[in-house]
């Protein structure tokens, strides 16, 4: 394109050297000559246009091909079969889905039935070649009509709804067979988290493993999700973002570490620019962020089954950043090798999935479990590796 | 006894000399480079280890990237140590490793040289070390060299920087290097010699006193400065040396990033990071063919669609699917040289949906370029400085390499020494050239028993 910044630079080139200018002027005269020419192309093809020549052509053409398509019908002895009337929806039926998936962008999807859920019921087992514990798997309980955001580490993200996802046989939970949202070089599938009720909240956070945050307004979030990027969230090389939270600005966000420090602030307080709110020890790293909402209480889960139960009164909000956080392990506990693997929001009613390092996958209603404290692991049983909590439709929360 | 060659071992370029009936032939070892005398330092190893060296490795390098497969696969490359206040841990170390890769490019082997921490690389199943790098490149080289003299190549005179590093035992352990890969090549005997003196041979041959010289090297991919005393073999004497790592490729890169790139829709893409990203990969040669993914492919459909620059996205398209990268670097290299002749000259490209019309004057490559000016005057300044010389101490300025013939550079440098103390020598090829003169005596003192004595 021609603007007047080139021009100046010719003109510069011209007084700097003379003996440019006529290079110059033949170089632009063969340019003019060039275009003119094609001008004259596409203004015939503009006339034919206006004046149906080329409609008639592309009729022909038409015509061609139906022609051919007849004769492909007759060598293979039968009609096509093409769709004339549009096919009868099936009614669609809302049900119960649990994902599987790890940083390698394999996601199994699983169907379950609500009603004859029982306390401890295995629902599936992921098979595997490999120890489950070097793959690190997460699991997410969500809605079939959910829309589901994949969130890699470069800060790239990917929306697909999770009807469209293939089902698994709880049978036959295999990562080889899982679908995949293909990681690009470098690049590891973070989290994956349900979006479509992104417009009821007011803002998303943004967390990294380092306990970094930054508030995004949801408005934004949309344009972010359209153009598929959100951004790394994070400051230092090592570090990685792991987590997106939908919130509204009265809400309470908490960060819980794998060896038990809590940070609590309202949503309102948070960055804009991505800050460290928690200061985490150099083996320690975020394993969950959320907002408590109306639930009226917290579940910590260990990787040894312990289930332990706060109020979130019992939560103390930070004063600032940077903060090193409320211990939620005692010392002796945590030097003993206790970790925290997941933790939500729970009110009655509420169920939990665990996935335990030998693929078993099972159901426990949190309220029994806070009951009994703990769920049959230990030395005999393979630990937990992760944990998300659902609420059974129909059931007043 | 084979035949004797000097071999110019560059960082961007080589070639390869001999000497023969009181002739220099500089041998047409590429024919698929636009100078056949000249082969692109770039080797490229195949999957299945064969191995191809200058412009043969570029095409084939492209011809295998374009369009095809990947598949990324974890894989363990090692493990990092963590040490906190009172606690140590280990943790593993993965990469992703594209499975289908079919081969692996190596450029800008030279500059290992000069690393203290590069050892070597794994390159599919088998390791090379870096003197097995070079090996496998001299290799080839001497393969070709026979092909064409119809004789074996037994003996090689080698041109070397003054100095490979400031550190003595590296500038040692390099030449070892270097002479080991050569041995490793299949020549028997190997010789060194500095390659501004080679560059300078064909100038000192005409000296009747010694003189002070300033040897401007300014080939593709490093610009090096050597203020010498020359006009006695016996008696020559270095000042001072000194370079920078900026050269032709530099130069192409800035016409790219500041006229090219507006072609492919910079500056109106915006909002787009996956666009963006793929615009700005275009100045890196090496990285384009990694982009023709069928994701960059339906990321361009959509922005078309959408009506973001769709004729400009159009046409990074084609450069990217349409196997046109080579010829479109080759055009912006061919429009930098034609701007050395004359004043103004026409980037043109018109292939498949790719068709670009740039009028490029000389004042704006010059401006393009000015900050690599400015770098390039300074080193120039401190290594004058270094030599403990003045500007007017220096008796003539020996230019080689193909960017010296930049005419920028030859005012640069008569403006500081004078215009009567630059001298043109075959910019090219003065150093092979030279190289060739020094393996004929070398390989003449060999045979008769006695120093070789310059008419």
């Amino acid at each position: 394109m021609i603007n007047q910044n080139k021009i100046d630079e010719w003109i510069r080139e011209v007084e700097e050297r003379p003996a440019s200018a006529a290079l110059i002027i033949q170089y632009i005269a063969n340019r003019l000559s060039e275009l003119a020419s094609r001008e004259e192309e596409l203004a015939a093809q503009n006339i034919e246009l206006l004046n149906g020549r080329k409609v008639e052509e592309y009729e022909n053409r038409i015509a061609n091909l139906e022609y051919q398509l007849e004769l492909l019908k007759r060598q293979l002895g039968g009609e096509i079969i093409l769709p004339t009337e549009k096919p009868v929806l099936k009614p669609f039926v809302e049900t119960i889905n649990l994902l599987a998936y790890n940083p390698f962008g394999q996601v199994l999807r699983l169907e379950f039935n609500p009603t004859p859920l029982a306390h401890g019921m295995v629902i599936g087992r992921i098979n595997t070649n490999e120890a489950l514990v070097d793959i690190r798997p997460n699991i997410l309980v969500t809605s079939s009509n959910e829309e589901v955001l994949f969130l890699f580490d470069s800060g790239r993200t990917e929306g697909i709804p999770v009807s469209s996802l293939p089902i698994s046989s709880p049978d036959n939970l295999d990562w080889q067979q899982a679908y995949v949202q293909e990681p690009r070089l470098k690049e590891e599938l973070a989290a994956i988290h349900p979006i479509a009720r992104m417009s009821l909240f007011e803002t998303c956070v943004q967390t990294s493993r380092r306990g970094f945050v930054k508030k995004i307004k949801t408005s934004f979030l949309a344009t972010h999700v359209t153009e598929k990027y959100i951004g790394s969230g994070v400051k230092m090389p090592a570090d990685r973002t792991c987590s997106l939270t939908l919130a509204n600005k009265d809400d309470l966000y908490v960060l819980v570490s794998q060896e038990g420090y809590i940070f609590s602030m309202q949503v309102d307080r948070l960055p804009v620019a991505i800050e460290e709110v928690v200061h985490l020890g150099i083996t320690d790293h975020i394993v969950a962020a959320f907002v408590t909402g109306q639930k009226s209480s917290v579940i910590f889960i260990t990787q040894n089954g312990k289930a332990v139960n706060r109020d979130t009164s019992w939560l103390v909000q930070a004063g600032s950043f940077k903060s090193k956080g409320q211990p939620l392990l005692s010392k002796e506990r945590r030097e003993a090798g206790t970790r925290i693997v997941g933790v939500a929001p729970v009110s009655d009613g509420d169920w939990g999935v665990f996935l335990q390092s030998d693929g078993t996958l099972a159901v426990y209603n949190l309220h029994e479990l806070l009951a009994t404290g703990s769920i049959p692991t230990g030395n005999q049983n393979p630990p937990i590796l992760s944990f998300a909590s659902f609420h059974l439709p129909g059931i007043k929360k | 006894m084979g035949l004797h060659v000097g071999i110019d071992f560059g960082t961007s370029n080589s070639g390869v000399g001999i000497y023969q009936n009181n002739q220099v032939h500089i041998l047409p070892l590429d024919s698929q480079n636009i100078d056949p005398e000249v082969v692109k330092t770039i080797l490229y190893i195949t999957s299945d280890d064969r191995s191809f060296i200058g412009q043969e490795a570029v095409e084939l390098y492209y011809k295998h990237n374009i369009n095809r497969q990947r598949r990324f696969v974890k894989k363990w490359s090692g493990e990092i140590d963590y040490h906190g206040a009172d606690m140590h841990y280990v943790r593993d170390i993965y990469v992703y490793v594209d499975e289908l890769q079919p081969g692996r490019l190596m450029q800008f082997i030279k500059s290992a040289l000069r690393s203290e921490k590069y050892v070597g690389t794994q390159v599919f199943d088998r390791y090379y070390g870096l003197s097995d790098i070079i090996a496998t490149y001299l290799h080839a080289l001497k393969q070709r060299a026979e092909a064409l003299l119809q004789e074996e190549v037994s003996g090689v005179t080698l041109g070397r920087p003054v100095k490979f590093s400031q550190d003595a035992e590296l500038d040692r352990k390099a030449e070892a290097t270097l002479h080991q890969a050569a041995l490793e090549a299949g020549f028997s005997q190997v010789d060194f010699e500095l390659e501004p003196v080679a560059a300078a041979l064909y100038y000192e041959f005409s000296l009747h006193k010694p003189q002070n010289v300033l040897i401007f090297d300014f080939g593709g991919g490093t610009l090096d400065l050597t203020i010498m005393r020359l006009g006695d073999a016996h008696q020559r004497m270095v000042y001072a040396s000194g370079g920078i790592g900026v050269a032709g490729s530099d130069f192409d890169r800035a016409i790219i990033q500041k006229r090219m790139l507006p072609h492919f829709g910079q500056g109106f893409v915006q909002n787009n990071p996956e666009i963006l990203n793929l615009i700005h990969t275009i100045p890196d040669w090496a990285a384009l063919p990694e982009l023709s993914t069928p994701q960059a492919r339906v990321e361009l459909e959509r922005a078309i669609q959408a009506g973001q620059a769709p004729v400009r996205l159009k046409r990074l398209e084609s450069l990217i699917f349409n196997d046109l990268a080579f010829s479109f670097y080759n055009m912006v290299e061919s429009t930098k040289i034609q701007l050395s002749g004359r004043g103004a000259v026409v980037a043109r490209m018109k292939e498949k949906n790719l068709d670009i019309w740039e009028l490029y004057t000389r004042a704006q490559f010059e401006k393009d370029i000015q900050e690599h000016r400015e770098q390039i005057q300074r080193v120039l300044m401190d290594t004058v400085s270094a030599s403990g010389l003045k500007p007017g101490q220096i008796d003539a300025v020996v230019k080689t390499g193909g960017s010296s013939n930049i005419p920028v550079f030859s005012e640069m440098l008569g403006g500081i020494f004078g215009s009567d103390k630059v001298k043109s020598s075959d910019v090219f090829n003065s150093v092979t050239a030279g190289l060739a003169i020094k393996a004929h005596q070398y390989s003449w003192t060999v045979v008769a028993g006695k120093p070789f004595a310059i008419a």
